[in-house]
């Protein structure tokens, strides 16, 4: 069954099919080798559809697209920028600090990384830093929004692992802040030792405060999904389309940026992505079942248990395997796809689902920007006009911060579960 | 049947000049903006009335999810349309190019085939839940209503996918790479659409 299974999905994958093809034809194929009806997978797979907390991630998507639409992401952009113009690699912090709250209203990666690199690495490179270096920061900075709530990637997490997406999201804050960290001091140290950026101050032409002041309504929108979610106002859920109406209001009423052409392609793009992650979800489930019903994963702890029951050794190759994955393949599709094959094994190594969820989301994070397959690299190098290795090379030693914290917060689950645990969850 | 079958091929066979083709597009822009607009909405009415009002109804959220559900399939055709759909694919493009395009042409039409059996298997559910009706709780339909969208949505995506296949064969069209353009949105975005503020 497993052969069949697995390899069906591989064999699917490598052809270059539709990652939602690969699932369910896997899935549908040991139904049809065991002569069994299939229609119920496809009752099974509706149902995982039709769930009220799925429906946080169109909301948030959309509220994604009219945050930037509403000058939202901009005005984020410009605080950070302000905020870290002073110390040694200022604008390098800048950048760090702007993905980081960009990514976390876009939700995605790569768009980030566009964003942040079209605005700052001009002004970098204008500075005296080394284009290859700067197009490394913010292609390894462009994915830590997704790991900062909001978090789309815990959204769907949440919902294939069934587990509290507001305690996600509380998981996910120690971590990011931990990796943001890593990159910021290190960003710190090379500009130091090689004298980057040491006559950024003088840019300061507006004040903090004028820049702030003009950001409230956009510094306040975490506060309104967040602190909605964790006063017990809203569900996750209410929380999105809470922040769908606030962009709208922001846009259109205070900042008066909102066109017409922003709201519809906002929701268009929302239409396309989550259509194309939620079939996946549809094939994930059935195949998820499929692999439950075999009880495939019981079969491969178990085997792994007679190598090792050296947790720390298990957690080891499976980052090591996550991240080589996140090169390869789509953030949420990769979600999607590994957690129920991964997590009934670490659960059965007595590691907790939530803390698993950071673990694998950060590796995410990494994934999509690591050399030399990820494709933040790939973008950072077109916009930057750096050549791939050049930037490979200065991004490795962010890279290898970024999968230090990872093992740490492998190593110590409380990092990742001492705020839910306070909070109750 | 049959009647499907010729207006699909009819669909099919002009589907750049006639208008047909546009007036599906059409329908099918507006259907899932309407679904969204709508999903979305009824849920802010609901959180309006819970906090202010103390009151709730609950049909809302019943029907909130059924049209987030037909959102939801309707948008999986949306992205076969500009062929979004997440592939692996780094290794492929590395073949001679009408090796790459052949062999996506392959699996796209086992695509095809996946998606006929799902309509099926789907026909088969919507046949069982009309002759034993299950009544959804808060609005009293029958679930096979909403069942309907699964022949929908899937016969739909198959006619999309043969689009960009048959553009892509017959016309040399590419379809545009739907995640460049959201890349280039999010660019435009940080810059401050047309730099009108500063």
């Amino acid at each position: 069954m497993m052969l069949t299974l697995f390899g069906l999905f591989f064999a699917m994958l490598l052809l270059g099919a539709p990652i939602v093809v690969a699932l369910g034809v896997s899935a549908m194929g040991v139904y049809v080798v065991n002569g069994d009806d299939f229609t119920s997978l496809i009752v099974l797979a509706y149902n995982a559809i039709d769930s009220f907390p799925i429906m946080a991630l169109p909301s948030f998507i959309l509220a994604g697209a009219l945050m930037g639409d509403a000058g939202i992401a901009r005005r984020l952009i410009l605080v950070a920028e302000t905020a870290a113009g002073k110390s040694h690699g200022g604008l390098g912090s800048a950048a760090i600090i702007s993905c980081l709250f960009f990514g976390s209203v876009s939700g995605s990666g790569p768009a980030t990384t566009a964003a942040i690199s079209m605005l700052l690495v001009p002004a970098m490179i204008d500075k005296g830093y080394p284009r290859p270096y700067a197009a490394s920061l913010t292609s390894t900075a462009g994915g830590l929004g997704i790991i900062i709530p909001p978090s789309i990637p815990m959204v769907i997490y949440g919902v294939t692992a069934n587990e509290s997406i507001s305690g996600l999201f509380l998981a996910g804050v120690v971590p990011g802040t931990l990796l943001a960290l890593a990159l910021l001091t290190l960003n710190y140290f090379r500009s130091r030792k090689h004298g980057y950026g040491a006559n950024d101050s003088e840019s300061n032409a507006v004040s903090l405060r004028q820049v702030v002041w003009d950001a409230k309504w956009s510094l306040m929108a975490p506060l309104v999904i967040l602190g909605g979610i964790y006063s017990g106002f809203f569900t996750p859920t209410e929380a999105a389309i809470v922040a769908v109406f606030y962009s709208l209001f922001v846009g259109v009423v205070i900042h008066r940026e909102s066109t017409f052409a922003g709201f519809k392609s906002a929701l268009e793009s929302t239409t396309w992505l989550t259509g194309r992650v939620l079939i996946i979800l549809f094939a994930a489930t059935a195949f998820g079942r499929v692999l439950v019903e075999n009880q495939i994963p019981n079969a491969i702890a178990e085997s792994i248990l007679s190598l090792t029951d050296n947790l720390y050794l298990i957690w080891v190759v499976v980052i090591a395997f996550l991240i080589v994955l996140g090169m390869f393949m789509e953030t949420l599709a990769m979600i999607l796809i590994v957690t129920p094959i991964l997590l009934p094994i670490m659960t059965a190594f007595g590691v907790d689902p939530m803390h698993f969820g950071v673990v694998l989301v950060a590796c995410c994070v990494i994934g999509f920007s690591t050399p030399p397959l990820g494709e933040n690299m790939f973008i950072a190098s077109s916009i930057s006009r750096a050549p791939l290795e050049t930037i490979a090379v200065k991004a490795f030693p962010a890279v290898l911060a970024m999968i230090a914290v990872v093992l740490m917060l492998a190593a110590f689950p409380k990092l990742s579960l001492f705020l839910p645990e306070l909070a109750g969850y | 049947m049959s009647v499907c079958t010729s207006l699909v091929l009819h669909l099919l066979l002009d589907c750049q000049r006639d208008p047909q083709m546009r007036l599906l597009d059409k329908l099918e822009d507006y259907l899932c903006r309407g679904l969204l607009i709508t999903f979305v909405t009824l849920l802010f009415i609901q959180i309006i009335l819970r906090e202010i009002f103390n009151f709730g109804l609950p049909w809302i959220e019943e029907l909130s999810r059924f049209a987030f559900v037909w959102f939801a399939f309707l948008g999986a055709s949306y992205a076969a349309k500009l062929n979004a759909h997440n592939r692996v694919e780094l290794h492929l493009k590395l073949l001679p190019d009408a090796l790459y395009k052949s062999t996506i042409f392959l699996v796209d039409m086992v695509w095809v085939i996946f998606n006929g059996l799902i309509v099926y298997k789907a026909s088969q559910v919507i046949a069982e839940l009309t002759e034993w009706p299950y009544l959804t709780p808060a609005l009293g339909w029958s679930l096979a209503h909403v069942y309907y969208i699964f022949p929908l949505a899937f016969t739909l995506m198959s006619l999309r996918i043969l689009q960009v296949q048959y553009n892509r064969i017959f016309k040399n069209i590419e379809p545009i790479d739907a995640d460049q353009q959201q890349v280039k949105e999010s660019v435009s975005v940080a810059l401050g659409s047309g730099e009108t503020q500063k």
